[in-house]
């Protein structure tokens, strides 16, 4: 098993025919990942990768069954092209797009909240279950089959953390990047809570970084509901305060969104707290060696 | 885009929100006729103004050019002032504070009232010296008359049907400037109502393509009291370029905040310090990468660069155009030492090869490299 996704995952690619969605298509198709229909209004009736494109997600709906959705839409048109997708129905999307306006970001999640639909993003890197299916950017390279969840903020640090892991004999259940912030769809707590039901997944990774509250309101969760393991790296100790070093969400303001705070709450809550992504390694190890 | 007081209280105006009449003095400005009693407020764009003394009450009592040239001389949070802002004295009976923006953990807007405003807020709140109220805001519903009827209550006011044409106003500008942030501190009760004695507009930058017109004109109001400098900071940005200054030898660039994050911890652990550093964003091109080594490169005091990537988005082949770009383009010898995997890795690989330019596979070896060699230095 894996979260979110799995081998029959048919998914929607919106933005298509735009330079990222064209070469993402291009390696999630070669992974596996079974892309039936992409969407970019005024394209319709051309193809891309040998996947039909429609104007409409109605469009695409109607002509194939669809699961999932992966939006590669610039940001001016990513919040109407957020709800015709929750409008059609489709009850997860992964939403990679950067840079949207707050005020079409509040929308878009509540929208999908009303209608009962899952968000991953926005700023989302997306996920992957290696041998599975792949949703989103994650270099294919660096992951392979297994058992570890992992949950990060960031997309590349996702990536840095599954090659690791790769490079050293660990495979993963599934790895899922939920963006930088300073919003989110799909929180750490989700996906935790997720790992936790998910059989196929023996422990949990925590990637978490400076900024806002919500690794220490995910720690509360795991202290209640998680009894497998949590390894969590939490990075940008050495950060200056009140400086934004890219995400927006990644800033310490006051003593709110410190390292520290949130190492001690994800200790308190029997999480072991990784000093660097060698020792999440070793951690495993002795974990499996028990 | 943060703005000025007097830029807030002239949306403040057009939405009928009620605000001292005043004018602006502009540093090159010089003798005004001026009329006592004022309220005489630096024009800053950092917090803390009035603990820095930078509002002055000015009675006639005195010379009012000595208390605006004290002013003027007044660099607050190292912002140097450079307008002030005129307004005529009010009788103020009780303050409340008042605004809304984004509650981030909820990613809902929210509605914040206190039941004292001033200058503290934030300080008040943290030691439960006020009551604060947080009201969240259906995004697609708006503020509703309950929620406002919820918080007149709480504040105990007199005037409700004012006191609602307010928050509705301070909503409606919310929404439709595309703020993150409408704050009045304090709104004042003055014997003839309402009145915002302050005004807070924070716009997002992420909306410009929608307000176009607007940015253009808040921008060029900044920039005609700014130093050049200040207004070029504050100018859009043509990329998604984070470029941070610190204090170290290392330059460093990553095309992840994660990663980058973690790239400052791991430099910090092997004892190196950081000169700068330069996040490109997860979508960028060999244009982006190439600005960014010049930018990290210009710090005299960078002894090593380190370069990571791990392209999702991002591309190798990309990447490494923009570096033997820029290994043509330098004229001295700075070290540059980089960490190449993800997309496209292979073509990257290979055009670095080609070049003699050596690249790591691994990030901990590619730290520690740079780290020994601005130690070295």
């Amino acid at each position: 098993m894996s979260i979110l996704i799995n081998k029959n995952t048919k998914v929607l690619v919106l933005g298509i025919t735009g330079k990222s969605g064209r070469l993402q298509t291009e390696i999630m198709k070669r992974y596996g990942t079974n892309i039936v229909a992409g969407v970019t209004p005024g394209k319709g009736g051309k193809e891309v990768e040998g996947v039909p494109v429609y104007d409409f997600v109605k469009e695409a709906v109607n002509n194939h069954e669809i699961d999932v959705a992966i939006s590669f839409v610039p940001p001016p048109y990513a919040k109407d092209s957020c709800i015709e997708v929750t409008e059609n129905s489709i009850k997860f999307l992964v939403l990679t797009t950067e840079q949207i306006p707050e005020h079409d970001v509040v929308q878009i999640i509540k929208y999908a909240e009303n209608k009962g639909a899952r968000i991953l993003g926005p700023g989302s890197a997306g996920l992957i279950s290696p041998g599975k299916c792949k949703l989103g950017v994650h270099p294919p390279n660096m992951y392979k089959e297994g058992h570890i969840g992992v949950v990060s903020k960031s997309g590349a640090l996702s990536y840095e953390v599954g090659k690791t892991l790769t490079e050293n004999g660990i495979g993963q259940s599934t790895v899922v990047a939920i963006g930088g912030g300073p919003f989110w769809g799909l929180t750490q707590l989700n996906i935790i809570k997720l790992f936790q039901e998910d059989d196929d997944t023996k422990m949990i990774v925590l990637l978490g970084e400076i900024g806002g509250t919500m690794e220490e309101e995910t720690a509360k969760f795991i202290k209640k509901e998680v009894d497998k393991p949590v390894i969590s790296l939490i990075v940008g100790s050495s950060a200056p305060k009140g400086k934004s070093l890219g995400h927006a969400g990644a800033i310490i303001e006051g003593d709110l969104g410190t390292a520290k705070s949130k190492i001690n709450a994800l200790r308190e809550a029997g999480a072991y707290i990784a000093k660097n992504h060698m020792d999440i390694v070793e951690q495993i190890r002795k974990i499996e060696g028990k | 885009m943060k703005l000025y007081e007097f830029q807030g209280k002239e949306i403040f105006k057009k939405y009928g929100i009620p605000v001292q009449s005043g004018f602006l003095i502009h540093a090159k400005d010089n003798g005004k006729d001026l009329t006592p009693p004022l309220v005489l407020k630096s024009q800053v764009l950092v917090g803390g103004r009035g603990k820095a003394g930078g509002i002055k009450i000015w009675d006639g009592s005195t010379d009012a050019s000595k208390i605006i040239n004290d002013l003027f001389a007044l660099t607050i949070q190292g912002e140097k002032v450079k307008a002030i802002l005129a307004l005529e004295k009010v009788d103020i009976l009780r303050e409340i504070y008042l605004s809304i923006t984004f509650n981030r953990g909820k990613s809902t807007p929210v509605l914040i009232v206190g039941t004292s405003g001033g200058m503290d807020i934030e300080e008040s709140a943290r030691l439960n010296k006020e009551k604060i109220y947080f009201v969240e805001i259906d995004p697609f519903l708006g503020i509703l008359e309950y929620q406002i009827r919820f918080v007149a209550k709480k504040l105990n006011i007199d005037n409700y049907l004012e006191f609602k044409n307010i928050i509705r106003a301070v909503y409606k500008i919310f929404k439709e400037y595309d703020a993150t942030l409408v704050e009045i501190n304090p709104l004042a009760i003055t014997p003839g109502g309402f009145v915002a004695i302050d005004a807070k507009v924070n716009l997002d930058d992420q909306s410009r393509f929608r307000h176009e017109e607007l940015f253009n004109k808040l921008r060029e109001e900044k920039e005609f009291i700014q130093d050049k400098k200040e207004a070029h900071a504050s100018k859009p940005k043509e990329d998604t370029i984070t470029y941070v200054s610190l204090s170290g030898d290392i330059g460093v660039i990553s095309d992840g905040a994660g990663t980058g994050l973690f790239t400052l911890d791991l430099i910090n652990e092997y004892g190196g310090k950081v000169a700068n550093f330069c996040e490109m964003g997860g979508i960028t091109n060999s244009e982006v990468m190439l600005k960014s080594l010049k930018m990290v490169a210009s710090d005299q005091s960078v002894k090593s660069i380190l370069v990571v990537l791990i392209g999702g988005f991002n591309r190798m082949d990309d990447m490494a155009e923009g570096i033997l770009k820029f290994k043509k383009e330098l004229n001295k010898d700075i070290p540059i030492f980089i960490r190449m995997c993800g997309t496209k890795e292979e073509i990257g690989k290979e055009l670095m090869k080609k070049a003699n330019i050596p690249v790591y596979d691994s990030l901990n070896i590619a730290v520690k490299k740079a780290v020994k060699k601005a130690m070295e230095n």
